[in-house]
């Protein structure tokens, strides 16, 4: 095990160095800078502000110098948030947009594993469909659109939740739903095929055959065959619980790292972009690894190849 | 070891959950403010000298302040007008360019010292300081010099300070090394043999400067001094070994050149280049306000603009700031005038999406929102009819939405052409079916409302005269005199429905009036800067807020090979008239030339002004003191909170908790 971690390491290394690569040339060569506004600075302004950031290197000192303190996990400071530095702006924005997409991520999984287990049980009764069918439309309906449904409701409506904002468990509520809806629905089905599958198995015939009752023929022995696709899924969800935060955030005013993410691309935030990039990517992989380690311990047919 | 792992797998789970609701749970209760508003995108920085935006303003006015401050005019709430701040008042020279202001009693930093003349030209040196990088510092070239000091621009003959390399913190030019004086007796520029980006020879300078003795902060011009030479600290070794020439900081222009002299703690000197009638003005424009000094040089930026360590002039103190969430200001006991100062605690939120700021509005969580959805305007006219209440204030402002045309790009190129473009534009149209939020079709570049200027005319929409017009100019009825039809014109705008939904018109009026054909161009924002300044369009829209309300502040951009000109556009007699506007002591005779200056553009028409812009807040009606005003400028510290009829509107209110 450790072998396939130590390599898994030195690939996360190599995919850190070519993102990082190929995002800070991208940034640089596209049209437009970050000094660049609506009102053009007088060349004298222009040339000091060039000069501060040291915009007026060559580009290949640039990635360099930008570079070699990145692998000190120095970023710098913000281009635009001037009060910062961009390892403080990560800081705060980063348990935030943790914490929302490990309650998306519960929530999903949670919600889409009890429906997906009585949408198997009771296979083809009303409520099976009923499961099936908002699966559906959780699938197909993007989260804003969620978002904006939810906030009519919840908001106007009933006027249970703030409208938006952070700093008050409540408003975790909404923003949570909106993001896991979708993977709900996917691991409800994931689940439910799943569990279909494994329930015509012969050991689960022999588990009943026993004199087993239902609840501990499907929790002992065939969920625990089941959920290996939901497993698997968990990886790319984490990529879609990133994407799906940015939008998100900024509808519910979370002051996360996503709402960071999307200013500092518009604006032209070099260093904080960069940053932010840098840290879904180490994000991203060690999902996937987890993700991977998991198959093992889950079905023992699993061996993790060195 | 996997077997037990495996046991403990599935509990794993729950496990992760809990670690996520941590903290959740450490989420602290806030005292509620009294009042919260929307401040649109996040403040780039509190520190006065490095911002240019409006929600920077919003929140540096609270925290610092200048030595005169913007305050709704009490003779008409619409207007605003310089009153004494931290000065007590000025008296102006005969000739209007020197101003002496009197630093008021009892003004101190929020830490207790007082607040002393000596703090304004050390804020306006580091202001000015090319190192300081400050976007605004022309806001202070009609000083004396000030532009010399920014742009480090020598001339034989100079007074100069050399800042020598022994910096306390190299990254940090406050506090300043060893700053010696001289005269400039030659200066060489000599190439590096590199190229710079884009693919000029570099040059590095070498200063030949005739020191001056120091004593007790005096320096003796008159006194003989010693020859040495000196070059940036860039330049490579190879060019300053063989000259002898020491590698040092800076060398400016010496600082008691420029226009602002402490002559003691209370008095303050400012010198300008030309009389500047709307020099108050400035000096209650944020940019200028004053810093401390032992904060800067003792944290250096950006550490001092933290909450723990700011030090603060203004009406109100920095509680705490949550990034792209909130910044909570609490009333700060030490202000000057603290009778004044209302309410206790505000919260700025940096919330950008209009929609999530209508929502919060709707639900209670603010009390003024900064801006409204253009979907919602006529729903929110209606809400306020129905409620019988005034909560959607609307008001003209001090800027214009224009179009920009390339007269270096035939057929633009000729006036006559870009007249008939302007005339066959129906601006009613626009605003009343595409913005529909109460804007003003434009007929001049300088918006109307400023007191005893009369603007230019652009002449009112006339398909008529302008299918005449584009005959004249050689294309009747969209054909040109090789009998082609005229070449298509690209409309470029950036990424916005509004921007859209504006050239959409424009292309099909343009079409319909003058058989000219139209293409639309929508690139993504920083792209579409690029271009424009570039000049790599044909017509191109723009918009452009006043940063002082006065003509020049639209006119002076369109001087030839102006930064904002960007239209290639290019007057003789228009250059004469801004320039004597600059120099005419009289504000009357001042603004009839700058009438007369317009009037030429508007004939030339480099430029089409589409429409007027209008500020749009949404206020409760218990919020007191909050005048909608030309410059959309709202001083928090004035605004009261009707508590008897926030109670009252509580109870009755169905969308408020």
């Amino acid at each position: 095990m450790s072998t396939f971690l130590l390599k898994r390491f030195l690939w996360m290394i190599l995919t850190l160095w070519i993102v990082y690569t190929a995002s800070f040339f991208l940034m640089h060569l596209k049209p437009g800078g970050p000094f660049d506004g609506e009102k053009k600075q007088s060349p004298e302004i222009r040339k000091n502000l060039e000069a501060k950031y040291h915009f007026d290197w060559p580009l290949w000192k640039q990635y360099g110098y930008h570079l070699g303190k990145a692998c000190r996990l120095d970023f710098g400071q913000s281009l635009k948030q001037k009060d910062k530095y961009v390892n403080d702006i990560i800081r705060e924005g980063f348990p935030i947009s943790a914490t929302l997409g490990v309650c998306g991520l519960s929530l999903a999984v949670l919600l889409g594993i009890s429906a997906g287990v009585v949408s198997a049980l009771q296979r083809q009764t009303l409520l099976d469909f009923s499961f099936r069918t908002l699966a559906t439309l959780g699938i197909a309906v993007p989260n804003f659109v969620l978002a904006g449904f939810a906030i009519i409701i919840f908001v106007f409506v009933l006027d249970w939740i703030p409208a938006a904002g952070w700093g008050k468990p409540i408003n975790l509520i909404l923003p949570s739903l909106c993001l896991s809806a979708p993977f709900a629905a996917y691991i409800s089905r994931l689940t439910r095929t799943g569990l279909l599958e494994v329930l015509n198995q012969d050991y689960i015939r022999t588990a009943y055959a026993k004199g087993l009752m239902t609840p501990a023929v499907v929790f002992r022995h065939a969920l625990r065959g089941a959920l290996l696709p939901v497993v698997s899924f968990l990886g790319p969800a984490t990529a879609g619980i990133l994407t799906g935060s940015l939008v998100l955030e900024r509808i519910f005013f979370i002051p996360g790292m996503g709402t960071h993410f999307i200013e500092a691309v518009l604006q032209n935030d070099h260093f904080v972009s960069l940053a932010i990039v840098m840290v879904y990517t180490v994000l991203l992989f060690t999902m996937n690894t987890l993700v991977d380690l998991s198959y093992g311990l889950i079905d023992p047919r699993v061996k993790l190849q060195d | 070891m996997p077997f037990s792992l495996r046991k403990i797998f599935p509990y794993l789970f729950p496990l992760f959950f809990i670690a996520a609701l941590i903290p959740v749970l450490r989420f602290e209760d806030l005292p509620p403010a009294d009042f919260s508003f929307s401040n649109g995108t996040e403040p780039q920085s509190i520190d006065p000298a490095k911002v240019t935006g409006a929600p920077e303003g919003r929140i540096i006015n609270a925290l610092f302040e200048g030595l005169y401050r913007q305050m709704p005019d009490p003779e008409d709430f619409s207007a605003m007008k310089p009153v004494p701040a931290l000065a007590s008042g000025h008296t102006l020279s005969e000739d209007k360019k020197t101003y002496t202001f009197t630093i008021r009693d009892g003004a101190t930093w929020s830490d207790g010292t007082p607040i002393t003349a000596y703090d304004w030209t050390f804020s306006w040196q580091r202001f000015l300081h090319p190192e300081t990088a400050a976007e605004y510092a022309y806001q202070l070239w009609y000083l004396t010099n000030a532009e010399k000091y920014t742009g480090s621009k020598l001339e034989v003959g100079d007074k100069v300070e050399i800042e020598l390399d022994d910096r306390q913190y190299p990254d940090q030019h406050f506090p300043r090394g060893t700053i010696l004086s001289g005269l400039l007796n030659k200066l060489e520029k000599i190439k590096t043999g590199e190229k710079d980006k884009e693919g000029k020879p570099k040059t590095v300078n070498i200063y030949h400067v005739e020191m001056k003795p120091e004593t007790n902060g005096i320096v003796d011009w008159k006194a003989a001094g010693e020859l040495r030479k000196f070059t940036n600290i860039g330049t490579p070794e190879k060019i300053s070994e063989p000259h002898g020439a020491e590698k040092v900081r800076q060398v400016l222009i010496h600082f008691s050149e420029v226009g602002v002299k402490a002559v003691d703690d209370k008095t303050l000197v400012v010198t300008l280049k030309n009389p500047t009638p709307y020099f108050l003005e400035l000096a209650s424009f944020y940019p200028l306000y004053p810093v401390q000094r032992e904060c800067v040089e003792k944290y250096g930026f950006p550490d001092w603009t933290q909450t723990d360590n700011i030090v603060t002039s203004g009406p109100y103190l920095l509680d705490f700031r949550k990034l792209r969430d909130r910044i909570r200001l609490k009333k700060n006991p030490k202000y000057w005038d603290l009778d004044s100062v209302k309410l206790n605690i505000i919260d700025a939120f940096a919330v950008q999406s209009d929609t999530t700021i209508l929502n919060m509005y709707l639900d209670g969580q603010l009390d003024w929102g900064n801006t409204v959805p253009n979907a919602s305007i006529e729903n929110l006219k209606a809400r306020d009819v129905d409620n019988g209440t005034n909560e959607l204030k609307i008001a003209p402002m001090l800027s214009t939405y224009f179009y920009r045309m390339n007269v270096n790009r035939p057929p633009l190129d000729n006036p006559k052409v870009r007249r008939a473009i302007n005339l066959a534009i129906n601006k009613q149209d626009i605003v009343e079916f595409v913005t529909r939020a109460g804007q003003i079709p434009a007929h001049s570049f300088v918006p109307t409302g400023l007191p005893g200027y009369k603007e230019g005319m652009s002449g009112e929409y006339n398909p008529e005269e302008a299918r005449r017009l584009l005959a004249e100019a050689g294309f009747p009825g969209g054909i040109g005199p090789d009998g082609e039809k005229m070449r298509k014109i690209e409309i470029l705008y950036n990424t916005n429905e509004g921007h859209r939904d504006i050239a959409e018109v424009i292309q099909s009026q343009l079409e319909e009036n003058l058989s000219i054909t139209v293409s639309l161009a929508n690139i993504e924002w920083s792209a579409f800067l690029k271009k424009t300044h570039d000049m790599k369009y044909d017509i191109a829209r723009a918009g452009w807020i006043a940063d002082y309300p006065d003509p020049n502040t639209f006119l002076d951009m369109f001087v030839t090979d102006g930064d904002n000109n960007q239209t290639g556009w290019s007057n003789k007699k228009y250059d004469q008239l801004i320039a004597d506007a600059m120099q005419e002591p009289d504000p009357a005779k001042r603004l009839n030339i700058l009438s007369e200056a317009e009037q030429i553009f508007m004939d030339e028409m480099p430029i089409s002004p589409i429409y007027y812009y209008v500020s749009l807040n949404l206020v409760r009606p218990y919020v007191k003191n909050f005048h909608p005003n030309i410059v959309d400028l709202h001083p928090l510290h004035i605004i009261e909170i009707d508590q008897e009829m926030k109670q009252e509107f509580l109870k009755n209110g169905e969308d408020v908790r």
